[in-house]
């Protein structure tokens, strides 16, 4: 009997098919959808959602919002994950281990579960009542910290130290090895850790929703209200795609720092 | 490539083969129903959380049984969800329980069937439905294509220790200062469009009620009056709407979708915009809490007006009526509606001497039974009239329930509202596409605004420092490598030397 083989090829079409299946066509259908307008039952191309959008003062200002936000909290954890990435990627292996652990430990607890125990945290506190804007942004940074640690420390141990070595040897005093070595190589690890930060923060409404008794809208609970209580898919998908863009320029202005650091790539994670 | 591609076709034709296959493994016996309801809105032993309550009675079962049927049972959790999947499976349901406004709009796009000339003379529903209700129901034209299941009133549930009542006999109760951070209301257009209508024309409907209670306008003049004031949707009243609403936010906890009633009971607020039903939720478990002091919370109706809202079965175009009236009818039967109210704990639209023994049961504080009116003390009760409701329904000569002073603003109230209230009840309209549209925009404005100053701060400095950096890595790029001198060549490190 012959024996059966799979060529590498064949070996893809389980993955072919769930991409066309749940990535390709929805996509489509989006597009389908922000491009079209509902006229007394018939559906007719249209760009009358891409001008509401932009002519819209309350879907403006929570673009704006949810920008702010989202930058904010991204700064917040890089700012916060690259020493412990740094100290992390520096400690010997035993205690790495443990500490890594440590940090990547809260993904591993239901989402909704931790910021609902964060919000009454923040309640025991005094926050929660009146600190609207700082509750989301400590809920994202909360929530995404691990997604900034992870991809900088996998950057950041796989780090050549003969480069420090050589810096050192070159005359360079440790904050110059630092910020002409260290952190230009570590820059594909920046990159995807906003990437992974910057993305979802834009979008998280049960942090927002929860922690901000409502009183804070991003632009992922606008979606969700056009698809939900709106019934207008219409609008519903257009702000998808704009925010599909915002996304990919984000992605493209932060790409264009990547150039000199080719051989580096491999240790991006995303 | 071109055997691949046919293994690919192959696995597309037959996956539509494959899925039904994957449904029919229980046996169906006799005839379908297919319901599409709200979550948790029938009495059943099984919780949503997975437990199991062999105590409480399963209409769903009991009603197979009867009918030797299957009923196929469903759950929404938004009108416009069931509309949306009616809209994409329209033969997919026999019988849907949205509210009054998405009933209106089904009847408009010619969405229902109507009912039966048996169903709406002979039928149980007919027969024990509140004639309040019905009376509702035909002034508005739905009888034929609706069957009302639960409907309540709108108002503020809150703690009397820490509320003075008097505050609360308007809308504007909550802009009150001294509520600074004290109360919630919905996080949803429409409850949050009516309540910032009814602050905006509170003078125009204070004095439509004084003007009423003088007997210069009759019952009738007043409701009409009421209900075209709560449904206006003009761009000054959208902007005013605006405006209420925006000043009322900082004054407020926060918007809420579920999470009233729990801040409600744990002491974090003292007023909730609440559905009457959900208030009694509140009531009932502030009142008996698992550990701590029982808290008792009571209802308030502002004098102004208003919103009655209902929720209640239609039948889709193309489904099977038939076995659809004989649920509605089931359900319908006042020991079932009992079974429901106690379940759910909102008010069922059906009267019937069933009901009303169990609001006996809940809510009576008569010492003696037989002679109902007196405490232990022989000290008279207050009289709560119900026969607006029940009269017609059952064989008893008088409706009304004996209850304490305090009581009267708890449960009780939420549940039935005296005659007074629905006299200034009205029903919020199904909107246009156009309508809807502009008030969504104006709740959007209302939840996405005020920008606060930092954040344009924030944005600006974030662009500055985009800016800096992006300028910083083309000057540096400059200087990093200026032109050789003349007669000589720079060697690029990927060049080999």
């Amino acid at each position: 009997m012959e024996k059966i083989r799979f060529s590498r090829r064949q070996l893809c079409i389980p993955y072919a098919l769930f991409l066309f299946l749940f990535v390709v066509i929805p996509m489509l259908l989006i597009l389908f959808y922000a491009f079209t307008e509902e006229i007394d039952g018939a559906i007719t191309f249209s760009f009358a959602n891409f001008a509401g959008f932009f002519t819209s003062r309350a879907k403006l200002s929570t673009l704006l919002m949810s920008f702010t936000v989202a930058i904010i909290s991204t700064a917040i954890c890089l700012l916060v994950a690259y020493p412990v990435a740094y100290v992390l990627a520096r400690s010997s292996l035993r205690k790495k281990n443990v500490l890594l652990m440590i940090f990547i430990l809260p993904m591993w607890i239901n989402f909704v579960l931790r910021i609902t125990a964060l919000r009454e945290l923040l309640d025991l506190l005094g926050l929660l009542e009146s600190q609207n804007y700082l509750n989301t942004i400590i809920g994202m940074v909360y929530d995404f910290l691990p997604f900034m640690i992870l991809p900088l420390y996998t950057t950041l141990e796989k780090l050549d130290k003969n480069y420090l070595e050589a810096a050192a040897d070159l005359g360079g005093n440790k904050f110059t090895v630092f910020t002409k070595v260290t952190f230009p190589l570590s820059m594909p690890g920046v990159i995807s850790g906003i990437t992974m930060v910057f993305m979802p923060s834009m979008t998280n409404y049960v942090v927002s929703d929860t922690l901000s008794n409502f009183n804070i809208t991003i632009l992922g609970k606008l979606i969700d209200e056009y698809f939900t209580t709106y019934d207008n898919w219409h609008m519903g998908s257009m702000i998808s795609i704009i925010l599909l863009v915002i996304i990919f320029l984000t992605m493209l202005a932060t790409g264009g720092f990547k150039d000199s650091e080719k051989e580096a790539r491999g240790a991006n994670l995303w | 490539m071109k055997r691949y591609l046919t293994a690919l076709c192959a696995f597309l034709i037959a996956l539509p083969l494959l899925l039904p296959l994957a449904g029919c493994s229980s046996a169906k016996k006799g005839e379908v129903l297919r319901v599409y309801n709200w979550e948790d809105y029938i009495s059943t032993p099984k919780s949503s959380d997975g437990e199991e309550d062999e105590s409480i009675p399963d209409l769903i079962a009991a009603f197979e049984k009867e009918y030797g049927v299957t009923v196929e049972y469903s759950t929404f959790g938004t009108n416009e969800n069931m509309y949306n999947e009616l809209k994409i499976n329209a033969a997919g349901y026999d019988l849907v329980c949205p509210s009054d406004y998405m009933i209106m709009k089904m009847i408009n796009e010619n969405m229902v069937e109507p009912f039966s000339e048996e169903f709406l003379n002979n039928g149980t529903y007919s027969t024990f439905a509140s004639p309040y209700i019905k009376n509702l129901f035909d002034k508005n034209g739905w009888t034929q294509y609706a069957a009302a299941y639960m409907w309540g009133t709108m108002g503020f549930v809150y703690n009397p220790e820490l509320v003075d009542a008097n505050d609360l006999s308007s809308w504007a109760g909550i802009w009150d200062i001294k509520y600074h951070k004290k109360s919630t209301i919905k996080d949803s257009v429409r409850d949050s469009y009516f309540l910032g209508v009814a602050y905006v024309y509170r003078d125009e409907l204070t004095d439509l009620a004084a003007r009423y209670a003088a007997g210069t306008v009759n019952a009738e003049e007043y409701s009409a009056a009421l209900e075209e004031i709560m449904n206006r949707t003009d761009e000054n009243t959208r902007n005013r709407v605006k405006d209420a609403l925006l000043s009322l936010k900082p004054n407020l906890y926060g918007f809420e979708v579920d999470s009233g009633k729990q801040d409600m009971i744990t002491g974090k607020i003292s007023i909730n915009f609440a559905w009457s039903g959900d208030a009694v939720y509140s009531m009932d478990e502030a009142e008996d809490p698992d550990g701590g002091d029982p808290v008792y919370l009571n209802y308030a109706i502002p004098e102004e007006c208003t919103n009655i809202w209902f929720d209640g079965w239609v039948m889709p175009k193309g489904s099977n009526t038939k076995l659809a009236e004989k649920f509605i009818d089931f359900l319908s039967r006042p020991e079932n509606a009992a079974a429901n109210m106690n379940f759910i704990g909102y008010t069922s639209a059906v009267g019937g001497d069933a009901v009303f023994d169990e609001m006996i049961d809940w809510y009576d504080e008569s010492a003696d039974p037989e002679n109902r009116g007196f405490d232990e003390d022989g000290n008279a009760l207050e009289k709560y009239d119900l026969n607006y409701f029940f009269r017609g329904t059952g064989e008893y000569d008088d409706y009304s329930l004996y209850v304490s002073e305090d009581s009267m603003n708890r449960q009780i109230y939420a549940q039935y509202p005296t005659e007074d209230v629905i006299a200034r009840c009205a029903i919020m309209k199904n909107f246009t596409n156009e309508e809807t549209a502009a008030v969504n925009e104006m709740w959007e404005e209302v939840k996405g605004l005020p920008i606060p100053v930092w954040a344009y701060i924030a944005i600006a400095v974030i662009a500055a420092g985009i800016v800096a950096i992006a300028l910083s890595y083309v000057y540096k790029g400059k200087r990093s490598e200026p032109k050789p001198k003349k007669g000589y060549r720079r060697v690029s490190s990927k060049e080999k030397p």
